[in-house]
């Protein structure tokens, strides 16, 4: 079985050319990228190849630095939601919501946060997951020659991106979340249509799964690239679903708990391997979890406020700000000034669609964050890349690179 | 021969908040406060100004005392315990708090208080919220012009009275008053008065509100939008000491800073307009015979006209300003002494002694008078430099600064010269006569110093660039010298300064202290 696989790759050549010394065994430096389809337009990758094979990678990325925390330091605390919105912005909601506990944190309220608002924050997060995932699985499908699958998944994530534009106001950088909650309630009769559209979803993951996971040429590009150790995967950092196809047992949602879910059930997925195609399997079994967990949500989400009330931390109502001096004041204060943060120091991490999203704040009791650090996925995964790449031939930096699923955004800040 | 006693202030201890603090004697409770970081919540307390303890927003509790007692007003005593935090307290200055925005309008958006105003700031941190009162506001006359200066919100004010003092103990005219009682008590002029002495817009500084507002800064510029550089007044000798506030490259107002030796807490009138010529007849090029130039162009002009001036240098005469920074004259003592020209001449303008008072302001109104004696010493009268004009004596000419005070016939003169190189920011007098002119950077924009009348080296730091191609002046003054073969070997304002101190027995001991950059107001909370 494997021999015939390697025939199928042409690896067999390569494997022949190596052994027999047919050809000059002469090393070549390849420059892949930053303008390179499948580089997500953002990194490059100096590689030195023995023929088709790399023998080593250099990785270079930050073509899309941002200075996000810099320009944090200068921002207000509100003011920096739409600068998480831009990190990885394929699930914005789990990054603003990872950024609003960090001053939660450090503002002590993170226990007098509405229950209606973790409820919500838990939705929309669970709902941009499935977003993050559908990208990720649907365009490394594509990568491969699969376009269907690409189609369906991108037409699935844009039922979804439409209502949380309904929740937001902005189709990707919703913003949605503030300090103490949320910014506003969820829209009339929004669970029903998004349950509507989630059982569809349903029935596509089923027919891109009957289309993928059991074709021969995506299991081939697929299974037995990229491996990587479960021991690997914890020396070099990394969370989310790319170590748990590894086997990581690590599910911030399970092992820190934080929000509401410890009031919900779900299952983390595990994998064996660590190649591409358990990192494939992962993701689909995520979204599915994911549903599982929006319908519990739906189920349980109390009533009442979804921001919490406490006149320096929330915005008044602008009925009051234009008709009492005392919310006109609270109103320009929170705007100008920003929230002021007592002295301290708080890390905070969350499930982000890639894996543990952290924000470290240093505050010095003035409005805006002294030092605002972000603790992305996508870089920590992003040094892996180098390791699981060694030893394949080009055509498979592909897909390890389409499932590391490395996003420009929040991997350079 | 008995020993000097040594004398010692009385000092007592008090504990505040559980925390012990000594103060000399006398002292009152908020200020001790303030010593241990603790920030007690106050209008009409100021500490340049006498107490009055009308606005009770300072109230604290006083261990064996049965009321509250504010602590601007109570003086610490030996052992007394002070609470600030404790919920009588926090709750009566809360209360106050609600007392004073019952009548307060609804106007920070278009206030020019918002953004640094002690209201805005003391409600925020106390809690913050809503109001229980549903009756309408009283009404009061929104826009009283009170004086040429400034102009009176009624419904802002809250009653402080720290304007009326302001008037009263600074400027020493009576010229605010409060009308009528409770909530229809009013400030205004007391009669027969407008508020027009030289320190009115002191009021608006201190006005904790928004009730006051200068004609100047007026619906100009957002406060809160604005950066903060620490500078001194170039309007006369005194030398007060101020903040320039400024976006966009230009200034916007002009705020006096604390100095208890020179100004305390106060600037003059005029002082604060000065900031308009920074942006009047600038000059942002180079320019040769009153047209636009480069700086190559206009320093080889210069050159070939000196060089052969130069060989005797008898004929060039070398005008020094005492409105230039110390750095700038210094470095002109050095090219004068490296051209071994001795003619040296100070500019200055004329003294006006009707606006000398035993306040801050000086008959003088060159800043720098002190500065530029003790750099060049002993100078001849400018009249003799006329009277070398006249006669042709005096062939070359190089003038730091465009107010040159002399007469007619040598003024028109001026541009007939052999040689003529104006160092200046402002296209006037000398600058304007059609010789080279070197653009310079102004007082705001530069890193240096000035001596007050005292002898107080103080020291300006660059709150913008300067416009176009100016450079500071002591640069300038190198590239001159470098363009006629002279050695003026400098490169940073520092180095100017250090060999200054070196050279001149006047200035010895001073420091360049640290650099500041400019500070967002918005973040600061230096102001409200």
């Amino acid at each position: 079985m494997s021999e015939l696989k390697q025939l199928v790759l042409g690896r067999k050549d390569v494997q022949d050319l190596d052994q027999e010394q047919a050809l000059p065994n002469e090393l070549m430096t390849v420059n892949m990228g930053p303008s390179h389809p499948a580089m997500h337009g953002t990194v490059r990758i100096v590689l030195t190849v023995d023929g088709e094979r790399i023998v080593a990678s250099d990785v270079h990325p930050g073509y899309l630095h941002r200075c996000f925390e810099k320009e944090s330091e200068s921002a207000t605390y509100t003011q920096i939601f739409p600068y998480t919105d831009r990190l990885n912005y394929v699930s914005p909601m789990n990054n603003n919501v990872g950024y609003a506990m960090a001053v939660e944190k450090l503002l002590g309220i993170t226990k007098e946060i509405p229950r209606r608002a973790e409820y919500v924050r838990v939705i929309v997060s669970e709902v941009s997951r499935i977003t993050d995932h559908l990208t990720c699985v649907g365009a490394s499908a594509m990568e491969l020659g699969a376009f269907t699958p690409f189609l369906y998944f991108l037409k699935c994530r844009e039922w979804l991106y439409i209502l949380l534009e309904e929740v937001s106001g902005a189709r990707l950088t919703h913003s949605y979340v503030r300090v103490g909650g949320v910014s506003k309630d969820l829209p009339e009769g929004w669970l029903d249509r998004l349950f509507a559209r989630l059982d569809e979803i349903k029935v596509v993951i089923v027919e891109v799964e009957d289309m993928l996971n059991n074709n021969k040429i995506f299991r081939d590009r697929m299974a037995d690239i990229g491996k990587f150790s479960k021991e690997d995967a914890i020396a070099y950092g990394l969370t989310g679903p790319i170590a748990r196809a590894c086997g990581v047992d690590y599910d911030v949602r399970k092992d820190y708990p934080y929000s509401i879910y410890p009031e919900v059930e779900f299952d983390v997925p595990l994998g064996t391997t660590g190649d591409c195609f358990d990192r494939y399997l992962v993701r689909i079994e995520e979204i599915k979890q994911s549903i599982r967990i929006l319908h519990q949500c739906a189920k349980q989400l109390p009533d009442g406020p979804v921001i919490i009330d406490d006149p320096r931390v929330a915005l008044p109502d602008k009925r009051g700000t234009y008709n009492t001096i005392e919310s006109m004041i609270r109103h320009f204060k929170h705007i100008v000034d920003g929230i002021k943060v007592p002295c301290g120091e708080g890390y905070t991490f969350v499930e982000g669609g890639n894996g543990e999203l952290g924000f470290f704040i240093v505050a010095d009791a003035t409005g805006r964050p002294y030092k605002c650090y972000c603790r992305s996925p996508s870089f920590v995964h992003l040094a892996s890349a180098g390791k699981t790449m060694h030893g394949h031939l080009i055509a498979d930096i592909v897909p390890i690179f389409g499932m590391i699923n490395m996003i420009g955004g929040e991997c350079d800040k | 021969m008995s020993e000097p006693v040594p004398t010692v202030t009385p000092t007592v201890t008090l504990t505040i908040d559980g925390r012990e603090v000594t103060v000399p004697k006398g002292t009152n409770v908020l200020e001790a406060a303030r010593k241990l970081g603790i920030d007690v919540s106050a209008f009409c307390y100021h500490p340049g100004l006498s107490i009055a303890a009308c606005c009770r927003q300072c109230l604290v509790s006083v261990e064996k005392s049965p009321k509250l007692q504010p602590s601007c007003q109570q003086s610490c005593g030996d052992g007394m315990v002070v609470r600030t935090t404790d919920a009588q307290s926090t709750l009566a200055r809360k209360q106050m708090l609600e007392f004073t925005l019952l009548n307060h309008p609804i106007d920070c958006p278009i206030c020019d208080k918002a953004g640094e105003c002690t209201l805005q700031k003391l409600y925020f941190e106390h809690n913050a919220e809503d109001s229980r009162v549903d009756v309408p506001k009283v009404e009061k006359p929104k826009v009283v012009d009170l004086g040429p200066t400034v102009v009176l919100d009624a419904e802002r004010c809250i009653l402080c009275s720290r304007c009326i003092r302001v008037c009263d103990e600074v400027a020493g005219e009576h010229e605010l008053e409060f009308s009528n009682r409770g909530d229809h008590q009013i400030l205004g002029t007391a009669p027969g008065a407008s508020l027009k002495n030289p320190y009115s817009v002191n009021t608006v500084d201190v006005c904790p509100v928004g009730a006051l507002t200068a004609k100047d800064f007026r619906f100009t510029m957002r406060a809160w939008e604005l950066d903060m550089t620490p500078s001194v007044c170039n309007g006369c000798a005194t030398g007060c000491n101020m903040e320039v506030h400024h976006k966009n490259e230009r200034a916007w107002r002009l705020v006096p800073r604390h100095n208890a030796e020179v100004n305390k807490y106060w600037m003059c009138d005029e002082g604060r307009l000065t900031y308009h010529e920074l942006r009047a007849d600038r000059i942002a090029v180079p320019m040769v015979g009153g047209l636009p130039s480069t700086w190559n162009r206009a320093l080889d002009t210069a050159a070939r006209k000196l060089a052969p001036l130069l060989a005797d240098p008898a004929q060039v005469a070398i005008v020094f300003s005492a409105q230039a920074s110390n750095e700038e004259n210094f470095a002109l003592a050095k090219l004068a002494a490296a051209w071994k020209v001795t003619n040296l001449f100070v500019a200055a303008a004329a003294p006006v002694p009707e606006r000398a008072d035993d306040i801050l302001r000086d008959a003088d109104v060159n800043a720098n008078t002190a500065g530029v004696r003790a750099i060049v010493g002993e100078v001849q009268p400018l009249a003799k430099l006329e009277a070398a004009i006249n006669t042709g004596a005096v062939r070359g000419l190089v003038v730091l600064g465009h107010d040159l005070p002399l007469g007619e016939a040598a003024a028109a003169r001026l541009g007939k010269l052999e040689a003529l190189v104006v160092l200046a920011w402002r296209e006037l007098g000398p600058a304007a006569a059609g010789g080279v002119t070197l653009p310079v950077a102004a007082w705001a924009e530069i890193a240096g110093t000035i001596t007050n009348r005292q002898g107080f080296v103080q020291r300006m730091h660059p709150a913008f660039p300067p416009p176009g191609q100016a450079i500071a002046g002591w640069e300038a003054i190198t590239r001159l010298a470098s363009a006629t073969g002279a050695k003026v070997p400098w490169t940073h304002a520092r180095a100017v300064f250090e060999d200054m101190v070196a050279a001149v027995p006047a200035f010895g001991g001073a420091s360049w202290g640290r650099e500041a950059r400019p500070l967002q107001l918005r973040f600061a909370y230096s102001r409200g």
